[in-house]
């Protein structure tokens, strides 16, 4: 079995399949298994801490002697058909040895460069050039930025600015500091000149657990990209992620003060002509998920929630939401219209319709997060061009039979589960994780 | 009885089975059939070994045999040893009573060390082995794999962990580096003394399941199982399959007949030998746990034997109240209206309303109500063009991509919508021709009297009748509207928390037909699972249960979170195979009966004796769970975050396994604090052991505060994995208000 994709989807399958006793292969194309989950805070309904739950199944995915864990891997190619695909795997390199590194970092110590992390950018997330995912990473190991190699960095103070030779046909690194740092300690693990490799496996079945991308808004609307306190939900659930860049202190991002009003707006990306043309279901949750911990955070927060539909559909989901209430979050049924800045306090200023009352409001806030959806992943399109997987009309992974036969892709022997076949909270995943594994094992319809 | 009781005994007899922890699994040529009676390895010589009837707190003293404890402390390169003195941790350890070898390694989890350690074992014949090194969450594994190769039962092997607890936190200050790495080390010896081999417990799980409840998840449950080739008895409370779709007709958003969705898994199920089918009948008795239920059906004289169970029993309409339901026939539920509309019959004009019975103080969002009461108003207007559809809600709850086109298909079908505002429902009087239906709608502003032959309540659901039975039955729990509990609503949504019980469908909690299919095939997955291993194993962690002192309270099986203990003739007895290890039956038993393997009191005594040998006054004896409450530790590690170099910490594998009588024993010995840690609320690896840690933790400063203790040096603290910062701001807070 082959199960692409390490989120929480793919990692259930992966345990489903290994504790049945069928041989596994994991691939995830990052540096460590995990997916959105392994960065979110808490989880709703019930605002359990999210990597506290998913780190032992990480470790288990680890342990587990019928799974090979390939992270940093791409799935290049697919032939043959079920029973028996042919596929071929390519490992990037990640530049240190999975099996040498002891996580120890004494290689991002030594690293002189320190640059933006690309998904916490916004909210100060920095991270060297030589790093790990973050800490519960599986496999704990670290990684080296491709951009490092070959000089690319000189201009940023790299180490290896200004090395002639190129490093895939160097063995002896006495540059790098992340090299030489690796080598005192013994370890020998950072090894620039690692190449790809290439792995070909024979399956009989094929899942694909690619996820979900969070929505990007276009800089503009809502000031986003524009008003430095104008964040996306995913960004703000960084921002409050106690193991986040900013240890869980809610900061505005302009001024490092701590705010005193925080709005959200729902259905971004959703507005006539916007590029998401259903409900994700989810950002409601998130929404009051967020609103929770940073009343619980401060409970003088206030905390307002400018919403259409409210959409608590999932068990225990409702219930949730009156947690907020009870919380003092302020769900206001409001259509926004406009958002100004104040140049000079850097707080917001929300236009918005309130549909209860009938009138147009003001409301001013020290944050305003964005409530965006969850769109397919770039590298799902990808897979499935690889696959030969036709699309939905939204960019998911498209299902045979949505009815009488959920997660099977046209493709007999290739499933679909989690995100990756549309907007999904985290127990639906885990719930179709187990299904499509029975369908996995009976390799058929 | 006497039938119950001669079983109970041939399980005991087949069920233990040795081996070595979870490593064992697919290299079974090791595992040997044994009786309970006989608990030695077969490799160690074992001359530790004591019996593990529970034996007070006393002070660690060396077991009268000697002991040849071997002990590795790593220098993690520079790691640890740029801030840990480790000659002088190794040249500690050698002194211990029982430490024959001691020895310092550059990376101990090197390919070429781990041979090291093996050839140590079998050269120097070492019988407990102690590791110094980094975290037991990452490198426990690989190390009880390698003493287990060399031939020691792997829970001889005992994990201290100095370079998240010593090396990385207290990088500036060498000397009380040193002196914490050494008394953890010494603490590590101290417990290894009293190492017992576990062995890994199983029992046998046949291939025969039960599901009860022949709806769509249920017959795609046992459809499932049936092609995997496990016999299936499926129990259906009425006279035919289908369950609620039987009283639908097209199945919104995709337009499918459920006629034809219930026809075609129907033939699947009757087409299938492997499934035996018994209509218009119930589940009278189960007994029992995995592997091995007895379970009784109406008409039938002779239990079945089964090994796992899925309840599939999906859901009922509540009876609205007020809209004049009951006292004016055209006023009715979607279900009600559904079925008559089947038949053919003219509604005439139709109001339905949203949301009745849901969304309230008592129960949340009926999550198929907008799909079905949408797609039962489009019906009307299919049906019957001329008739007029007013269609009153507080909120839609479409989602996800599936209902894009249903949405736009709904709005061509000329509905009138009206929202009414969460506290204002219409009305529903009777008119001079039928009916008025009164609201204020909020998007226009203006009240609205809309005429109506028929009014549609779409109305909240609950759990099947028979709930509060099943429950029992099962041993399982349910919310206040009977829709059962999973063990955990993200990570474990289709497993009850007993092993061996699985749950599907709308009997968790309402959805739609998809995801009903897709939950009973995902609990047959989970179901399946023992039943192709052919077992179901604990991994030697377990309680053990002497039943010389026991009074037959009772308590323990009441706490267990995972039905592990059975009373029989009130005497508890645990079927160790489902035991999880979690220790908390034995922290509540009044009498000290209870003793979990790996996680003795005495094995714990001892650490906090060693602890407590030198300076009492300047420790804080922790408590500490290996799961959220560790992770926190080490993630501090991780983040090199200073603390004071006042904590030690003992690991229990849930907060709920600590013993008021160590907590006694701490603060006898002048302990500057004792501190528990646990998994950050709501979550806890073992259902809800912190929750009853947190309350025996308040009958402990009672009861020790009459005895005299200073019981407000009790402290607890509840982490989550990502707490780092809070465990270090609570180690200074501490260290600082005690002024150590
Ligand atoms: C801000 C935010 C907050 C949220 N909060 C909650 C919450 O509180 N509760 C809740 O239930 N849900 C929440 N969710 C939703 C939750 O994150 C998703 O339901 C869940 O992550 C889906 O899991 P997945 O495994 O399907 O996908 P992902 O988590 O996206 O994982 C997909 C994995 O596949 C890998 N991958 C992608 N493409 C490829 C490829 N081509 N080859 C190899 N590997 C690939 C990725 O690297 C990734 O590891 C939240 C979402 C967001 C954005
Ligand atoms: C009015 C209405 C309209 C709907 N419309 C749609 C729609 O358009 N699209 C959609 O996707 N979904 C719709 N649904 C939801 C859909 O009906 C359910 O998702 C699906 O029927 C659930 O299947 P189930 O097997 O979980 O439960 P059920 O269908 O409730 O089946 C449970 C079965 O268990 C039996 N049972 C109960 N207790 C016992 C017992 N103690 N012993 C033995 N047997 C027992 C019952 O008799 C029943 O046959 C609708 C639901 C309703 C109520
Ligand atoms: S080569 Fe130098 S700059 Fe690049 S990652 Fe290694 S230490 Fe950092
Ligand atoms: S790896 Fe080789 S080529 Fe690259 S910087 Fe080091 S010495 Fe130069
Ligand atoms: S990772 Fe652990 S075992 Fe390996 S060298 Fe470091 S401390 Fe030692
Ligand atoms: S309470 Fe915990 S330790 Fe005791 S029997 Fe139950 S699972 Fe085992």
């Amino acid at each position: 079995m082959l199960v692409v994709g390490g989120g929480i989807a793919g990692i259930s399958v992966a345990l489903n399949l290994a504790e049945y006793g069928a041989p596994v292969y994991l691939v995830d194309d990052t540096p460590s298994i995990g997916g959105l989950m392994a960065r979110l805070d808490k989880t709703f309904p019930t605002n359990d801490c999210s990597i506290c739950i998913q780190a032992p199944m990480m470790y288990e995915v680890k342990k587990k002697q019928n799974i090979t864990l390939l992270t940093n891997t791409e799935v290049r190619r697919v032939e043959g058909s079920a029973p028996d695909f042919k596929v071929r795997l390519v490992q990037k390199p990640r530049f240190v040895d999975e099996s040498k590194c002891k996580g120890c970092g004494k290689c991002a110590e030594a690293c002189p460069v320190t640059v933006q992390d690309e998904l916490d950018g916004r909210i100060g997330g920095k991270r060297k050039l030589v790093s790990i995912p973050f800490p519960q990473a599986v496999p704990n190991t670290y990684v080296v930025d491709n951009a490092c190699r070959f000089g690319k960095k000189r201009a940023d103070g790299a180490c290896i600015g200004s090395c002639v030779v190129d490093c895939s046909q160097c063995r002896e690194c006495q540059i790098a500091k992340c090299v030489v740092a690796c080598r005192k300690e013994g370890a020998e693990a950072v090894l620039l000149w690692q190449k790809e490799r290439i792995i070909d496996v024979r399956v009989r079945s094929i899942v694909i657990a690619t996820g979900v991308d969070s929505y990007r808004p276009p800089e503009g609307p809502y000031g986003y990209g524009v008003f430095q306190n104008v964040l996306t939900n995913y960004q703000f659930e960084r921002l409050m992620n106690a193991g986040g860049p900013m240890v869980g202190n809610i900061a505005r991002p302009s001024d490092g003060k701590h705010p005193h009003r925080i709005a959200w707006i729902q259905c971004v990306g959703r507005e006539a002509g916007a590029p998401v043309k259903y409900c994700s279901k989810v950002c409601c949750m998130i929404a009051t998920k967020q609103s929770i911990i940073a009343k619980e955070h401060d409970p003088s927060v206030d905390a307002v929630i400018l919403y259409n539909n409210l959409k608590a559909y999932g068990k225990g989901f409702y219930t949730f939401f009156r947690r907020a209430q009870e919380h003092g979050v302020r769900y206001v049924k409001g259509r926004p219209a406009d958002v100004f800045e104040n140049p000079e306090t850097k707080a917001l200023t929300i236009v918005f319709e309130d549909l209860d009352k009938g009138k147009v409001e003001e409301l001013e806030v020290d944050i305003l997060v964005l409530s965006t959806g969850l769109v397919p992943g770039t590298r799902t399109a990808k897979i499935a061009k690889a696959l030969k997987l036709p699309l939905d009309e939204h960019g998911f992974i498209k299902e045979k039979d949505p009815i009488c036969k959920p997660l099977e892709t046209a493709v007999k022997g290739i499933y679909v589960c989690g995100g990756a076949g549309g907007p999904i909270d985290i127990s639906e995943s885990v719930s179709q994780a187990a299904a499509v594994s029975l369908k996995a094992i009976s390799g058929g319809d | 009885m006497a039938g119950q009781k001669a079983q109970g005994a041939g399980r005991k007899a087949q069920g233990k089975e040795q081996g070595a922890g979870r490593e064992a699994r697919g290299n079974e040529e090791g595992t040997r059939v044994k009786g309970r009676g006989d608990a030695g390895p077969s490799q160690s010589p074992a001359p530790c070994a004591s019996s593990l009837a529970p034996s007070p707190l006393a002070p660690c003293t060396l077991r009268p045999a000697p002991c040849r404890i071997g002990v590795f402390v790593c220098d993690c390169g520079s790691n640890i040893a740029a801030t840990v003195d480790v000659p002088a941790v190794v040249e500690d350890a050698r002194k211990q009573a029982g430490v024959v070898h001691a020895e310092e390694g550059k990376w101990i989890c090197s390919v070429d060390f781990l041979s090291r350690i093996q050839n140590a074992v079998k050269e120097q014949k070492l019988d407990r082995v102690v590791v110094a090194c980094c975290t037991p969450r990452t490198h426990e594994p690989t190390f009880k794999a390698t003493v287990k190769e060399a031939g020691l039962n792997p829970f001889l092997l005992e994990f201290v962990s100095i370079r998240e607890q010593s090396s990385w936190v207290h990088k500036f200050d060498r000397p009380e580096a040193t002196r914490v790495a050494k008394d953890l080390v010494k603490m590590g010896i101290a417990k290894a003394r009293l190492l017992e081999p576990a062995e890994c417990v199983r029992i046998p799980v046949g291939k025969e399941a039960l599901v009860i409840g022949g709806g769509v998840s249920g017959m795609s449950a046992a459809v499932g199982l049936a092609e995997q080739g496990i016999k299936v008895v499926l129990v259906e409370k009425t006279d035919r399959l289908g369950g609620l779709l039987n009283g639908l007709d097209m199945l919104a958003p995709h337009t499918h007949s459920a006629e034809k969705l219930v026809s075609d898994l129907e033939q699947k199920v009757k087409g299938n030998p492997q499934i035996r089918l018994f209509l218009s009948t119930q589940v009278e008795d189960i007994k029992g746990y995995v592997g091995n239920y007895k379970v009784r059906i109406s008409g039938q004289a002779e239990p079945f034997t089964i090994s796992t169970i899925i309840a599939a029993t999906g859901m009922e309409e509540l009876r609205p109240s007020g809209f004049n339901y009951g006292a004016v026939p055209t006023v009715m539920t979607l279900l009600e209206f559904e079925r008559k509309l089947k038949t053919g019959w003219n509604p005439g004009d139709v109001a339905f309303i949203g949301c009745v019975e849901s969304r309230n103080e008592k129960r949340g969002c009926c999550n198929v109500g907008c799909m079905a009461g949408l797609q039962a108003a489009s019906a009307v207007r299919t049906g019957f063009p001329q008739n007029k559809v007013g269609y009153f809600y507080p909120e839609i709850s479409l989602e996800g991509t599936g209902v894009a086109a249903f949405e736009d298909a709904v709005r061509r079908h000329g509905l009138k919508l009206f929202r009414f505002a969460d506290d204002a429902y219409p009305t529903v009087e009777k008119g001079a021709a039928g009916l008025i239906v009164t609201a204020r709608d909020i998007l226009s502003g203006p009240e609205v009297r809309f005429p109506a032959n028929t009014v549609v309540l779409i109305t909240g659901y609950k759990g099947t009748e028979e709930a509060p039975k099943l429950k029992g039955l099962l041993k399982v729990s349910s919310d206040n509207d009977g829709f059962f509990q999973e063990a955990h609503i993200k990570l474990r949504p289709l497993d009850f928390a007993a092993e061996g019980v699985y749950l599907c469908g709308c009997a968790r909690s309402p959805k739609d037909v998809r995801t009903s299919i897709e939950e009973g095939m995902g609990a047959a997955m989970r179901a399946l699972i023992p039943m192709n291993k052919g077992h179901v194993e604990s991994e030697g962690i377990v309680s053990v249960i002497d039943l010389g002192n026991c009074s037959k309270c009772g308590l323990c099986a009441k706490v267990c979170p995972y039905n592990a203990i059975e009373l029989v003739d009130k005497a508890p007895d645990v079927i160790q195979a489902i035991c999880k290890g979690c220790g908390t039956c034995a922290a509540e038993c009044p009498k000290d009966c209870i003793q979990i393997i790996h996680f003795t009191d005495e094995q714990i005594g001892a650490q906090v004796e060693e602890a407590l040998k030198e300076d009492p006054g300047q420790k804080i004896v922790a408590f500490c769970c290996h799961w959220c409450a560790l992770g926190a530790v080490d993630m501090a590690g991780v983040n090199r975050s200073e603390y004071p170099p006042n904590v030690r910490i003992i690991r229990v594998m849930c907060s709920g396994r600590v013993d008021a009588a160590w907590v006694r024993r701490a603060l006898e010995l002048k302990a500057a604090a004792v501190l528990i840690m646990g998994c950050e609320f709501p979550t806890c690896h073992y259902i809800d052991g912190n929750y009853k840690a947190e309350k025996r933790v308040e009958r402990m400063i009672k009861s020790l505060g009459k005895k005299g203790l200073p019981a407000d040096r009790i402290r607890t603290v509840w982490l989550s994995a990502a707490d780092g910062p809070k465990f270090v701001a609570t180690m200074k807070a501490l260290a600082e208000e005690l002024e150590l």
